[in-house]
């Protein structure tokens, strides 16, 4: 196997460009695989292209926010990990957000998106 | 001329003011959304939630998969954690603690799309017993001074989910809210060596014109001095101060006129959101002879706003009497 197969993808959904490219180059050197998407269309897209292992989801978008594409997404990915990262906490209030696997602060700093990613790759095996 | 009225617990002023005249027909229009789509309350998406606290479930089905009638999950997503210790303290002239609580959420029919006062009695009277048996034994936790029970419906209530829920909160703290109704509560027992709340019943009784619905243990009225359209209370015609004291046959009673009254609001009110609280004493082990638990509902039909924000006094375009009148004439099926 080919250590790019080895891999665990990721697929990080935001609509701003810098938290994209911050994500994708920490959580590639964190030893992932990552893709991104712009909006919640480009993420149900590429949900089917890049068939990611875990999804990183900004909930404020324009168009369809993130609470419409977890539900979307767990139409037919029931078991796909899915960490909301948002800037705003009282979403966590929301129930919509239970059908996520966690709820993570955006922040510059990713360690813990990076722990929470590792601890529920730890407990899906 | 709008009247000026003094909550005769809390001592709260509000202004009725009937020239506004507002009838149901002005609110009814704010029909809460159905929002479908995934739902992680519903049957077979247990393995989103946290794990069940309790469950009425079906023979021979397991805790955390489909077959449930109601069940309680600990909030996934807690504004208060349940680890720790409160450890309060003072800096300067500022108090704080860690937020130290427990957070339930009951699931109250496996149904997404059925609505509380639909439900059958019996399910209804089940709701009503897994509040008191989870109250009971989140009481049993020292941390924690005051349970409160809520249910939000709609949008504008604050329910997220169309699936029909309550929620269940520990706080080690007792609220603001209920200290004033003890202290007011407490002042008049003190005076008059009875309860307000009794009195209340009594004199709600008699007049008959905020009455909206009595049975054998249980009264619902709109309150004299109501800050909200279509405010209604229930409560025991009994004198209990808290919910946990609550026994069968009470659970039918109350079942009854909770359906009920729920269904008379949404009838005149076209399904409008709500919040219903539960007031209830704080976790103790005596009876207070001043305090008597009730339930307060809250149709979300008007906006608080600056001068209600600014004053504590609220507006209140229609009158108690005739919030009462419009609900007493619901004919139910």
């Amino acid at each position: 196997m080919t250590r790019e197969k080895s891999m665990k993808k990721i697929l990080v959904v935001d609509d701003e460009e810098a938290i994209r490219s911050l994500y994708k180059m920490e959580l590639e050197d964190a030893g992932y695989q990552v893709e991104t998407a712009d909006s919640g269309v480009q993420a149900l897209e590429k949900l089917e292209t890049f068939c990611p292992d875990l999804v990183t989801l900004d909930i404020k978008m324009p168009g369809m926010n993130g609470l419409e594409v977890l539900g979307e997404i767990r139409k037919d990915h029931k078991e796909l990990p899915v960490i909301l990262c948002s800037a705003y906490g009282e979403y966590k209030q929301d129930f919509t957000c239970w059908a996520s696997d966690a709820y993570v602060v955006k922040s510059s700093d990713v360690d813990e998106l990076i722990e929470t990613i590792r601890r529920i790759f730890k407990e899906k095996g | 001329m709008s009247e000026l009225r003094k909550d005769p617990i809390v001592g709260r002023w509000v202004i009725i003011s009937p020239e506004r005249g507002k009838r149901p027909s002005d609110y009814a229009s704010r029909k809460t959304e159905k929002k479908e789509g995934f739902c992680p309350l519903c049957p077979g998406n247990e393995s989103l939630t946290p794990p069940e606290v309790f469950a009425f479930r079906k023979d021979r089905t397991d805790p955390d998969g489909p077959g449930w009638n109601i069940r309680v999950v600990p909030n996934k997503f807690p504004a208060l954690s349940s680890e720790g210790e409160t450890n309060r303290q003072c800096v300067g002239i500022y108090d704080k603690m860690n937020g130290i609580g427990a957070h339930e959420v009951v699931i109250e029919t496996p149904d997404h799309g059925a609505e509380l006062p639909n439900l059958p009695l019996s399910s209804i009277k089940k709701i009503l017993f897994v509040f008191k048996m989870r109250t009971e034994e989140l009481a049993k936790d020292p941390r924690f001074r005051y349970i409160v029970i809520f249910k939000n419906r709609g949008l504008e209530a604050g329910a997220s989910l169309q699936h029909s829920h309550s929620q269940i909160i520990a706080l080690p703290i007792v609220p603001k809210r209920i200290l004033e109704e003890l202290k007011g509560g407490k002042r008049y027992y003190r005076d008059h060596d009875r309860c307000i709340f009794c009195e209340m019943i009594e004199q709600e009784a008699q007049l008959g014109m905020r009455l909206i619905e009595e049975n054998k243990d249980f009264v619902s009225f709109s309150p004299f001095a109501a800050r909200f359209p279509f405010e209604t209370w229930i409560l025991p015609r009994f004198h209990a101060s808290s919910y946990s004291t609550i026994r069968q046959p009470q659970y039918q009673t109350l079942a009854e006129i909770l359906s009920s009254t729920l269904k008379r609001l949404d009838e005149v009110l076209v399904e409008p959101p709500y919040n219903m609280v539960f007031h209830t004493a704080p976790i103790m082990d005596e009876e207070l002879p001043y305090f008597h638990w009730h339930i307060e509902i809250i149709p979300k039909v008007t906006r608080v706003a600056g001068f209600e924000w600014g004053t504590g006094f609220y507006i209140n375009p229609t009158p108690p009497e005739q919030s009462a009148a419009y609900l007493r004439e619901v004919a139910l099926s």
